[in-house]
């Protein structure tokens, strides 16, 4: 494994705001355990909670235990807390995150202080820890739970945040009123907790300009990205991977406004200059699926070498604009976080509603294929998480039948050639997202070869 | 055994071989059957709304196939094999599918079986996963919503006494299986838990009121067993999640043990706890779903932040029945890639620990491929606890 690491290349990046993440990502987790010693309070927590910008105006420091199980998986140092974890009894066909971070947790309460080299100095122990009863995580539910077995001290509370599935004979509007309730009872409930944890009120003024601020990061953003529709792309889905930090890890922080900023005056001046991720972009790719392998983000410059670019992935774009969506007239910042969780999740259902046998998630790249001139698809199903990767597979068979575009001439019964349509190549690769036992470069390069052929081969047989 | 009782077990055993054969008869008379895999779908609104519930079972026999090409292969395998055995047409007498928030596999692939089997009616119930009173209030809403859904589906509207009087039939199933798990108690059992996984399989596969007669003709026939005919054995214990199939149970009895108490879903987890009567059905039924069915997947707050009440608060239930069936060890017994369960293993063996149960962990595939791996690793088992 030391070898492995030592040899393993780190990704070249296309923006100067993608290289700049690293270093950033590395202070926030340094700065956690910093902010433990000065004894303010910690808590762990997941990315797309909804809470970020409560916990910011309580002045909680978040420690982001998805993240820093990237971390270990991307400096493929994931697997001592991997088997850690095993030797628990917890199977590793669970969610490998959460494995590595009981695997470390066990092991640092074991020791009473960080396991050696831990990667970027290690993760704090928390003063709490807030699970995600959320619809879309199973592990978000039980992870900390199974934590308190080696915290007992550590309390948990756990906000249970739904949003509506896609129905024939029910329209979200129908519901909204009682999920928007809940939502907000439930973070109702949950400030009580952290102001009952840190023993300061909350104050409502400044939880209003933090959710100002974080609505407007998440226009931004989407007004960033879609500057990537420009041929040649300025930017693909492997810097996407790092650019996603701030929107995940820092909303609600002038910090994380300003490096979009600085993200989309950067693509602005690209585009100017014509400078695409690679000199001669042959072809466009939308990632549509699946949290990437942190230990081979690599990968996406094979891609890149064979001249692939990825403009567009649903992975990570966890925003939407916030001008598309309903918002009530309300100086009620909870309220707020409420219809923008319940605005994100219905996001596609209209759309997707007006097109036969179409789905929200089949829309949602439908849409992209069509915004960024997309010519292939390409998966990545993680074996330990169910939560981003089940579904993929039947989503790519969905699109295939109800979509495509790809005008070919073919041969008629009557012996004639005749225009139709093609669906679009795709490619599902397979690993994992920390587990790097799960990989063989050798095969997924393989496969991605013989993508590039078969996308060739589409170009040529298209006819227009 | 004299004819009578003989042809109740043929007919047990005849449903369990041929699992929705009564379903089928009752599809082409008219009725609408609908499908469903969890225990957390609440069965008395089906019937409330005049339709026929049926459990969908997989079938370990079968390798998955054809549902392996639109449904990956990290989901639950159990819930794979359902799914394979319905894309394959077993149970094409089903008008309509309901879907609990169980578990990530069931809830992420929702719109794969909706699309896939595209059948007349799908549903989709949103549990939380807390127990605020939020949350109750929220579930009592979503609950509404499938009424509402169904209703329209059924062309019936659905009153409280509709649902009163299916609250009190699913009771009185769940007071028959009660009964049925007296005979479990003696030492050697009346009734081996191979008998009681098929008895319970196929009570899911009628309509309840023909499920409770069934339930009352097999109780007449135990109530005529005056010796059992099983010898004294060790007396075990299976914990885990859904095992609608006898290989595993079987498997412990073949070996020597008798299998004399479950904490399954389609065992205690789901047939014993009742709905309460006499006040609001919905909040009723509510309280049972969410609350009473101790699923790992609803999240049950610690709030003593002491390991050993925080075990007991969650897993009380396991040493209660333990204690009441006086089982000498448990098997837990948990498929590969569930989140709910797999996350609580460490737990629930320190809680088998400290009641001082011996446990044996089994991780398994749902297939009779791992036979012959179970039967190695049970026999060691149960002569280390000779």
């Amino acid at each position: 494994m030391a070898e492995e690491k030592k040899k393993h290349k780190k990704r070249r990046t296309a923006t100067q705001a993608a290289a700049s993440i690293g270093p950033m990502v590395k202070a926030a987790i340094g700065g956690t355990i910093k902010a433990k010693e000065e004894g303010k309070k910690t808590a762990y927590t997941f990315i797309v909670c909804l809470y970020d910008e409560i916990l910011r105006a309580m002045d909680i420091v978040p420690v982001w235990t998805e993240n820093y199980a990237g971390v270990c998986g991307a400096k493929r140092d994931a697997e001592r807390f991997l088997e850690r974890a095993e030797s628990l009894s917890f199977s590793r066909s669970l969610c490998t995150y959460a494995l590595c971070g009981l695997g470390f947790d066990q092991w640092r309460e074991e020791l009473g202080e960080m396991p050696p080299d831990a990667p970027w100095g290690g993760q704090a122990r928390p003063d709490m820890m807030l699970s995600s009863g959320q619809i879309l995580c199973d592990p978000r539910n039980k992870w900390y739970q199974a934590a308190q077995q080696f915290m007992p001290d550590v309390p948990i509370h756990n906000v249970d945040l739904p949003y509506p599935f896609y129905e024939d004979d029910i329209h979200y509007s129908e519901v909204q009123d009682y999920y928007i309730k809940h939502i907000m009872e439930e973070l109702r409930g949950l400030v009580a907790f952290l102001e009952k944890q840190t023993g300061k009120k909350m104050d409502y003024d400044r939880l209003s300009e933090t959710v100002d601020l974080g609505e407007r990061t998440w226009n931004l953003l989407h007004e960033t990205y879609e500057l990537r529709r420009a041929v040649p792309t300025p930017m693909g889905t492997g810097d996407a991977m790092n650019t996603m930090v701030p929107m995940a890890f820092m909303l609600g922080t002038q910090e994380a406004y300003d490096f979009y900023v600085g993200l989309n005056k950067e693509l602005k001046e690209k585009i100017a200059r014509k400078e695409g991720v690679i000199e001669n972009e042959k072809y466009r790719l939308l990632w549509g699926g699946g949290l990437p392998s942190w230990f081979a983000l690599t990968d996406f410059n094979y891609f890149n070498s064979k001249g692939a670019v990825f403009p567009a992935e649903t992975t990570y774009r966890m925003i939407q604009p916030i001008y598309n969506m309903y918002m009530p007239d309300t100086n009620d910042p909870i309220e707020r976080l409420a219809w923008r969780w319940f605005g994100y999740w219905v996001y596609w259902y209209d759309k997707a509603g007006k097109r036969p046998g179409s789905h929200p998630d089949v829309e949602w790249l439908i849409q992209y294929i069509e915004d960024y001139q997309i010519e292939g698809v390409v998966m990545h199903e993680a074996f330990s998480c169910r939560t981003w990767h089940l579904g993929l597979i039947w989503q790519l068979n969905q699109l295939a039948k109800i979509y495509k575009p790809i005008p070919v001439l073919v041969l008629g019964k009557d012996g004639r050639e005749k225009k139709a349509g093609r669906e679009l190549p795709s490619l599902v690769l397979e690993s994992d997202i920390i587990d790097i036992t799960t990989y063989s470069e050798v095969d997924t390069r393989n496969r991605i070869d013989a993508f590039i052929e078969t996308l060739e081969s589409v170009k040529q047989s298209k006819t227009n | 055994m004299n004819e009578k009782n003989i042809s109740i077990f043929s007919k047990v055993e005849s449903h369990y071989s041929d699992y929705g054969q009564r379903a089928r008869e009752l599809k082409n008379e008219g009725e609408k059957i609908i499908g469903y895999v969890c225990s957390l779908v609440p069965l008395e609104i089906i019937t409330a709304a005049g339709c026929i519930p049926f459990r969908i079972r997989g079938d370990v026999h079968d390798p998955i196939t054809k549902g392996d090409t639109n449904l990956e292969t990290i989901a639950c395998p159990f819930y794979r094999s359902c799914f394979d055995q319905s894309v394959k047409g077993k149970y094409d007498f089903l008008d309509g599918s309901v879907v609990a928030h169980g578990c990530d596999s069931m809830t992420r692939t929702y719109a794969v079986w909706q699309y896939t089997l595209d059948l007349s009616y799908s549903h989709f119930i949103n549990l939380p996963h807390t127990l605020s009173k939020s949350s109750m209030e929220f579930f009592r809403a979503e609950l509404n919503t499938f009424i509402k859904s169904l209703g329209k589906f059924a062309g019936k509207e659905i009153s409280d006494d509709d649902l009163a009087e299916a609250i009190g039939l699913y009771n009185e199933n769940r007071d028959k299986v009660k009964a049925l798990y007296e005979f479990r108690k003696p030492d050697p059992p009346i009734v081996s838990g191979t008998e009681i996984t098929k008895i319970l399989t196929v009570g899911a596969s009628l309509p309840v009121a023909e499920a409770n007669k069934l339930f009352d003709e097999v109780l007449e026939e135990l109530g005529q067993r005056k010796e059992s005919p099983f010898k004294k054995a060790r007396r075990i214990m299976i914990d885990g999640a859904c095992v609608d199939n006898i290989e595993l149970v079987k498997l412990v009895e073949d070996l020597g043990a008798n299998v004399v108490i479950d904490t399954l879903c389609n065992g205690t987890r789901d047939n014993l706890p009742h709905t309460d009567t006499g006040g609001d059905p919905l909040s009723a039924l509510g309280d049972r779903y969410l609350n009473k069915i101790n699923c790992p997947r609803t999240y049950r707050e610690n709030k003593e932040q002491d390991l050993q009440k925080e075990l007991e608060s969650r897993f009380g239930d396991i040493g209660s029945y333990a204690r009441e069936f006086n089982a000498d060890a448990a098997i837990l017994y948990v498929y590969k890639y569930c989140d709910p369960f797999g996350f609580e293993v460490p737990a629930r063996k320190a809680y088998f620990d400290s009641i001082k149960l011996p446990v044996l962990y089994l991780e398994d595939e749902y297939s009779a491929g791992t036979i012959g791996q179970l039967k190695t690793r049970i026999q060691a088992f149960l002569e280390m606890i000779q």
